[in-house]
């Protein structure tokens, strides 16, 4: 558990502290050098340079930051939206159920692809958002991270209305009905910390999923824009560079492999210290 | 029974099941590798949608058809109009080439063409004005879908002399009034009874129904098998008199993600590399640096023009002077030399050193960043000490460049635009948009201040939909026009205008020269440079010349063959 | 239990039905029809060539009539073109159904098998040495990014070793059965690598579970020998939950391995409907959907009943 956990704080740490690495360094991580491609290890570029003579080293920083912002928020942005619809479905029940458990299975089958190519072309100046912000090259990390909530929250919905389907027939939840609880107060005291556990595992788990499906989208043309680097954008252009350049492609390929099986092993670790039956086993 | 019988038993059957056929597998057929030279496989990045030769332009499609199909006229590998369909090109000087004076008070064209004797269909059915007569119905019919219907609209009648000899009758008269480029024949007697009703014909043509069938092809080759999605394969078409091709079989692979291409390049299961649709150049270059050895590798600079349109309408860039500054502020011969590795010549104007209109006589802005700062200067933009320059009610000098996403060169010259203007204090932001977006929706509506884009022309292209004041895109022309910096420069119309009917080559010359140097002084976009297409040929094959436009160098296929 | 299937059915019809709207609308909303692409790249497409092929397409006609009418004619049987492939949607469909079935069908069969390998295996022995390997093996699976793990095995395998071709689903010209396996294997052997690690996770853990239950104490304490208590015992119960992978995997069965494919250019239906999506083909992206989406709802309520069948404990209502 620990060393997982450590891992993803170190690179969270070094990644968010890129900019003053830059400084040390005294290279930006957007300068190009025409005259400086694709150079060896130096004193100056510690990784080397990129196709465009970029520093390696600050651009993998600077794609770590913007991977796991985006993992991290979108893991906790679907955490949140799935808890509130599965706890919808799980203790209202009824119709509420019926139709917020189709709409599941329906987000489940939706097309991806249509959905992201809309939400590229979605003018969010319609959408009453500042102009500032719309013309802001962040957009597409706010749209990856919106798209990875709008599909990602049927996880959590479904392992919410589970939790929440048992510890509505306790005993305990029952009795604090009759005593004329709030069902706020009910959900939020008597049911949430029943799922609280699985809650947390299932988070951890799709912060290396987002990160996963960021690189695809990236392959597909549709991830995170340049300037901005994010591992899987470095990671697609680098494959075409795989034979010349491979460290390249190699440097990326390391990151999210690792970050990914770190999120996997914290989420099982975590598993395995809050289901005391599988530790006992284990 | 233990634990350790019940492994041998039954996972060791299991095992042998498994890897007994795999080994078969692995052994069964070595030929490939070793195949004689009688066979060519070539990638390429796209799968053609249809192959009817008039419905959907496709670049694709036209590499296939290259083969299997003879149009009348084409540009060559030397830029010059061919006839490979007819018997030759039809001249005023000749005879066959009448100028009239239509109804109208315009003038107009007789063309008298002959289709060649031996030109046979697959199925042995002569080629002939039959099927002249049959193409000219289907390209009409505003029903049938036909891409490009400009020429079929211009040809306003047909006389047919006999079987093989036809005059068209063209209702305007320009310089390059022999080209009949999109006249692609069809087979009549398979074809009319799928054009029962024209607006069926997409999709009951036998080009996508029955896509085997020689009788659809009279080119060198036939299709002679399909797998969707995956390749088409060639073979020798039976009732070809021409040259005899030296393959006895063609396959076509698509392969879409290039990385995935090299590698099959690389194993062997394709031969080649098409150049009209392959290799990015900075994948080409990379590639030829450590497989020199083993391929040859030929660059061909196309028509494919790059440039960044500056939209006219936006008050930053509608001063000339920001226009020229942002040039001047460009390494463009640093970024083909280095990125390019030299292979990519930098652009004066959109037109390319090969055509026959261009001209020298034009202004070059080479990099010169005090000029650039000097103009910015004068324009009222104010440097900072850092940041960008900003003007007198204190408006920070922000562009904002768009290209399409996931075109990996593009992003990448983007960002040496976006860092090299930042030199001369000038901000610029990246927004990119999936093709479809940005071509669909935000350029035709204008709603852009710089974007990073090609054209793709035709050798002695006139650019009237590009540069003529009625072609901004607008309601008047249903969003249809494509001069997306709304260049309105009554001079340039006039060039444009005169330009298509002159028929005098010194004094057609002299109209291209002025109308390049008027465009490159007035910058409504800001050349980079024509696109190099590269094709990555084994060593033992021989005859492909790449045309450098759109014309695929498959025309020409039965000149390529394998050395001895 | 006949009360519940047919409310589910009537569920699913219903679903489809929205869903089918919701795409048809999805893909309305996306800006640019192909004809914008292509006249973007030719300059000498004409405002009339536009305006005649969109009169020809059928693309300017209002979102909502253009619904009702494919609505309409999918509700009498008839999917229409793919304006795409210029073939009826269903043979457009056909050939890469079988592909896709082919492909998803095998890697999911050899990636459970191993599973059911190296999960039970994994999970007799915890914590040992084998466990643990098995263990690192699974998150690796799941680690890598899957053109990247694509990408590393074509030029391993193709490109260094020149065992197996890198592309296509046949030799041209051939297309046998050796020459249809031979391609399936880099495609299939990806994609195992792929799905190996969530379900071998799975079958350890329900093994596990299974193993330290009561009954299974009780078995050994009867002498039972170690086999059949594996294979008698613990993996019937752990079987079940199975079903539960079993009805998810149904749906990509049909809705095929977009990355996969497009990295070994296998054409299969995941990039059908990338493609399809990417190209305004209304007909076909709606009918590969919908077909990808019924499915995945089909076998979601297969599995209840199975359920129910499997497990005396679970009620249908």
């Amino acid at each position: 558990m620990k060393l997982p956990l450590v891992l993803l704080c170190l690179l969270a740490a070094a990644s968010f502290g890129a900019p003053l690495a830059a400084a040390v360094l005294g290279v930006d991580a957007r300068s190009v050098d025409l005259l400086d491609r694709v150079a060896d290890p130096s004193l100056q570029h510690p990784l080397g340079t990129d196709e465009l003579g970029r520093d390696v080293l600050l651009r993998l920083l600077e794609g770590g930051r913007v991977s796991l912002a985006v993992g991290g928020a979108a893991a906790l942005a679907s955490a949140v939206l799935g808890t509130i619809i599965g706890l919808a479905a799980g203790y209202v029940g009824g119709w509420t159920d019926r139709v917020l458990m189709r709409l599941t299975d329906g987000v489940i089958a939706l097309p991806l692809l249509a959905l992201l190519i809309v939400l590229a072309a979605l003018d969010l100046g319609k959408l009453g958002l500042p102009r500032e912000f719309i013309q802001s090259e962040e957009v597409s990390v706010f749209r990856i991270i919106a798209l990875a909530t709008l599909v990602g929250w049927t996880t959590t919905a479904r392992l919410v209305r589970g939790g929440t389907l048992i510890a509505r027939s306790q005993d305990y939840v029952r009795a604090a009905q009759s005593l004329g609880a709030s069902t706020v107060h009910v959900l939020r005291w008597h049911v949430l910390p029943n799922v609280v556990g699985p809650l947390l595992v299932a988070t951890a788990l799709s912060v290396g999923d987002i990160i996963l499906l960021e690189s695809v989208l990236s392959f597909l043309g549709l991830g995170i824009q340049p300037p901005m680097a994010s591992w899987g954008n470095m990671l697609t252009n680098a494959q075409e560079l795989i034979e010349s350049a491979p460290l390249l492609a190699i440097y990326p390929g390391v990151m999210i492999f690792v970050t990914v099986i770190c999120c996997n092993m914290f989420a099982d670790a975590l598993h395995k210290r809050l289901d005391p039956r599988q530790a006992a086993g284990a | 029974m233990s634990e350790n019988s019940l492994r041998s038993t039954r996972w060791g059957w299991a095992i042998r099941c498994l890897v007994i056929p795999a080994c078969l597998i692995l052994l069964s057929d070595q030929r490939q590798a070793v195949a004689g030279k009688d066979e060519l496989t070539i990638g390429i990045t796209q799968f053609p949608s249809t192959l009817n030769p008039n419905i959907d332009a496709m670049a694709a499609k036209s590499y296939v058809l290259g083969a299997t199909l003879r149009p009348f006229t084409v540009y060559d590998a030397d830029w010059k109009l061919v006839c490979l369909l007819c018997v030759k090109l039809p001249s005023i000087e000749d005879g066959d080439a009448v100028p009239v004076d239509l109804p109208d008070g315009k003038k107009g064209i007789d063309l008298t063409f002959t289709i060649r004797p031996d030109a046979s269909w697959g199925d042995g059915v002569p080629v002939t004005t039959e099927d002249v007569l049959f193409t000219y119905q289907v390209g009409r019919d505003p029903a049938s879908a036909v891409a490009n219907g400009e020429l079929y609209r211009r040809i306003t009648d047909i006389t047919v002399k006999d079987d093989k000899t036809f005059t068209l009758r063209v209702d305007k008269l320009t310089f390059d009034y022999a080209a009949i480029n999109d006249f692609v024949l069809l087979p009549a007697h398979l074809e009319r009874s799928a054009f029962n009703e024209p607006a069926q014909y997409r999709v009951r043509t036998r080009y996508d129904n029955d896509p085997t069938n020689p009788g659809l092809y009279n080119g060198p080759y036939r299709i002679s098998e399909i797998a969707a999605g995956s390749h088409i394969s060639l073979e020798p078409n039976p009732s070809w008199q021409g040259p005899k091709p030296h393959f006895r079989r063609v396959t076509i692979r698509a392969i879409e993600n290039t990385a995935a291409l090299e590698a099959n390049l690389l194993s062997g299961t394709i031969d080649m590399v098409a150049g009209e649709l392959g290799f990015p150049l900075e994948d080409a270059i990379a590639f030829e640096k450590r497989h020199r050895d083993a391929y040859q590798i030929v660059y061909k600079p196309s028509l494919v023009y790059e440039h960044v349109d500056c939209n006219l309408d936006s008050p930053v860039l509608a001063d000339r002077r920001v226009r020229e500054a942002l040039i001047l502020g460009l390494d463009r011969d640093a970024m083909t030399g280095q990125l390019f590795a030299g292979q990519q010549p930098v652009a004066d104007s959109f037109v390319n050193p090969l055509d026959s209109g261009y001209s020298t006589d034009l202004p070059h802005y080479r990099h010169d960043p005090e000029r650039a700062a000097a103009l910015l200067e004068a324009a009222g933009w104010r440097k900072q000490a850092n940041g960008p320059r900003i003007d007198a009610n204190g408006n920070r000098l922000t562009l904002e460049l768009m290209t399409t996403a996931g075109n990996r060169s593009r992003e990448l010259v983007e960002q040496v635009l976006q860092s090299q203007w930042r030199r001369i204090g000038v901000e610029v932001r990246l927004r990119n948009e999936p093709a479809r977006v940005l071509f669909g929706q935000t350029l035709r509506h204008r709603q852009f201040q710089l974007a990073m884009y090609a054209w793709i022309s035709s050798p002695e292209n006139v650019p009237r939909s590009i540069l003529h004041s009625r072609e901004i895109p607008g309601p008047g022309n249903s969003f249809a026009g494509q001069n997306l910096s709304g260049f309105n420069n009554p001079e340039t119309d006039r060039l444009l205008d005169a330009l298509e009917v002159e028929l005098d080559p010194a004094r057609r010359h002299s109209l291209w020269a002025e109308l390049q140097r008027l465009y490159a002084t007035e910058l409504p976009s800001l050349p980079l440079y024509f696109r190099s297409s590269v094709f990555v040929l084994p060593k033992w094959l021989s005859g492909v010349r790449p045309t450098g436009n759109q014309y695929p160098s498959t025309l020409w296929i039965t000149d390529w063959k394998p050395e001895q | 239990m006949i009360r519940f299937v047919s409310i589910r059915l009537v569920e699913i019809a219903v679903t489809l039905a929205l869903m089918s709207f919701v795409i048809y609308g999805l893909i309305g909303l996306m800006p640019g029809d192909p004809i914008d692409l292509m006249r973007s790249s030719d300059p000498r497409a004409s405002a009339a060539d536009v305006a005649r092929l969109k009169a020809a397409y059928g693309l300017n006609r209002p979102l909502g009539e253009r619904y009702l009418a494919w609505a309409g004619a999918a509700f009498a049987g008839d999917l229409g073109y793919s304006r795409l492939f210029s073939e009826p949607v269903l043979s457009a469909i056909r050939p890469r159904l079988v592909n896709s079935l082919l492909l998803m069908g095998a890697g999911f069969t050899l990636a459970l098998l191993l599973a059911l390998l190296l999960g039970i295996a994994a999970a007799r022995r915890p914590n040992s040495r084998l466990d643990r390997i098995v263990n690192l093996l699974c998150f690796a699976g799941v680690s890598m990014p899957s053109f990247w793990l694509a990408l590393l095995v074509i030029l391993l395998f193709s490109v260094e070793l020149r065992w197996l071709p890198a592309s296509g689903i046949a030799t041209a010209g051939r297309g046998d059965l050796a020459d249809r396996l031979k391609h399936l294997v880099l495609p299939v052997a990806t994609l195992t690598l792929i799905n190996l690690g969530p379900y071998t996770r799975f079958v350890r853990a329900a093994m596990r579970d299974a193993l330290t239950r009561d009954h299974i104490r009780t078995a050994r304490a009867k002498g039972a020998s170690e086999a059949r208590v594996v294979m008698h015992h613990a993996l019937r119960p752990a079987l079940i939950p199975l079903v539960t992978i079993l009805a998810l995997s149904c749906g990509n069965l049909v809705s095929g391995a977009l990355v996969t494919e497009t990295m070994y250019s296998y054409p299969g239906m995941g990039k059908l409907i990338f493609d399809a999506v990417m190209g305004n083909d209304y007909n076909l992206a709606l009918a590969t959907l919908l077909l990808a989406t019924a499915v995945t709802m089909g076998a979601n309520l297969a599995a209840d009943v199975a359920y129910c069948c499997l497990d005396p404990r679970v009620s249908l209502r």
